[in-house]
């Protein structure tokens, strides 16, 4: 479903991927852990055609995400990094807007799962992280796309939000690549992890099982 | 496109500072008229629409400033380059917005040449091309300043370059320009300036070279932001 074969990104003269290639399964939910500027969301933003691979190729569903640039992101739904929205907006009028952008009407029943009915009608730039978070994952599920990209979706949230956050990502039966620096998180809701450092896939393979095993693989292979 | 469209616009009617723009630019533009009609004495619109890309050298700019570069600011660009829309959607959407706000403001200057003209002799058709050509002019500059809008995320930094851009550019045909430089390069020179071409439809002419060199500007300067704005780094 989404496969990478020899990618590299380079900025300038830093390298931010480097020869990164992996196939991602259909209904596989991907736990994309990593230090601090290790390649995560410039790996993301490939899929996404936001940013364009320096070598290396991309697909999508055999779609390339840049030359069928429209196409690959009508199958994406993507959270980015810091959850950036229109602050000025009413909820409603947000979510009524990426639904138009993405050409589906049908966005009632997202509101209810995601848990945004009380908090319709107020401005973005009003709620809380938390409420922003479910805005931003409420965006991501419309248009019903076969894959999302969540880019640090419980960043910032307290436990209880982690939490509802977390059950949220476990409920959607989709292809789900999600990264994020919380250990037990990966442990709770993914069933692969890929784990990426200085730009290097150094870890592709299953969940380990056992409490606290994520953390000795990532402590071992990161130092 | 029109869900595009319509987000801007409500953006702009949503906010006191899309008001506050296109108020104060009636504003001058009225205080404009009314000045040649109490101390000139004439009831004619030419001087109007001679200032007016002055006017439009601030009013513009002004307007179209945050119109890419606060997307940049706050990254909300990402969550509209990974909605499955086109880039050209996007730059023609947030063009058309402005341009809907620029006849907005143009509108509310309309109503001393309409109670003028029922009091004294007006030629109407006139100053119905007079404002047509001010429509051309007002695209150009929105396409330009929405160009140096995707150039920075600093909203100030694409006003200033929009600014000083237009400002060069109708530098060209004045009288300064006349005096400092040879015949030749002036009349050449002054061909690239969006003053020279509004001359023709301040006189009543639609002239097909002017209306082509305000379409071909507004088209360049739309097709460098959309190029802009594919560019992925």
């Amino acid at each position: 479903m989404i496969s990478s074969r020899g990618v590299t990104k380079k900025f300038k003269d830093k390298i931010a991927v480097d020869n990164v290639s992996f196939q991602f399964k259909e209904g596989e939910i991907i736990g994309f852990v990593g230090p601090n500027g290790a390649g995560k969301t410039t790996t993301m933003r490939l899929f996404l055609g936001y940013l364009w691979p320096t070598t290396g190729q991309i697909s999508i569903d055999g779609l390339n995400p840049i030359s069928n640039r429209i196409e690959v992101l009508k199958k994406i739904g993507y959270l980015p990094e810091n959850n950036p929205l229109y602050q000025e907006m009413r909820v409603k009028e947000y979510l009524q807007f990426i639904a138009e952008a993405k050409e589906d009407q049908n966005f009632s029943k997202i509101i209810s799962q995601v848990g945004l009915e009380e908090v319709l009608n107020s401005k973005i730039e009003e709620l809380s992280r938390g409420f922003k978070q479910r805005v931003g994952l409420a965006a991501a599920i419309i248009g019903d796309p076969q894959i999302l990209i969540l880019d640090e979706p419980t960043s910032g949230l307290d436990p209880i939000e982690q939490d509802k956050i977390k059950k949220l990502i476990k409920g959607l039966k989709k292809t789900i690549i999600f990264s994020t620096h919380i250990l037990s998180e990966v442990e709770d809701v993914a069933g692969r992890i890929v784990i990426i450092n200085q730009g290097k896939i150094v870890y592709d393979g299953k969940k380990p099982k056992g409490k606290g095993t994520v953390e000795k693989l990532f402590k071992r292979l990161i130092k | 496109m029109k869900t595009l469209y319509k987000k801007e616009l409500n953006y702009y009617l949503n906010n006191p500072i899309g008001y506050i723009v296109v108020i104060l630019f009636a504003i001058f533009a009225n205080f404009l008229f009314v000045k040649d009609l109490f101390l000139v004495g004439s009831a004619s619109m030419k001087s109007f629409f001679s200032l007016l890309p002055w006017l439009f050298l601030v009013f513009v700019p002004a307007l179209a400033m945050r119109i890419l570069s606060e997307e940049k600011r706050v990254n909300t660009i990402e969550t509209l380059l990974t909605l499955p829309v086109s880039e050209t959607q996007i730059v023609l959407a947030k063009f058309f917005t402005l341009l809907t706000l620029l006849i907005v403001a143009l509108l509310l200057t309309t109503a001393l040449p309409i109670s003028l003209s029922i009091l004294t002799r007006m030629y109407l058709s006139e100053i119905a091309v007079g404002y047509l050509g001010a429509v051309f002019l007002g695209s150009s500059f929105i396409a330009l300043a929405m160009f140096f809008s995707v150039q920075t995320k600093n909203q100030v930094v694409a006003f200033l370059l929009a600014a000083l851009t237009t400002f060069f550019l109708l530098v060209l045909s004045t009288d300064f320009t006349a005096s400092v430089l040879p015949k030749t390069l002036q009349d050449f020179f002054s061909y690239f300036s969006p003053s020279y071409h509004l001359q023709n439809f301040i006189k009543g002419l639609i002239d097909f070279r002017s209306t082509l060199y305000f379409l071909s500007l507004t088209a360049l300067f739309l097709f460098l932001t959309i190029v802009d704005l594919e560019k992925r780094k």
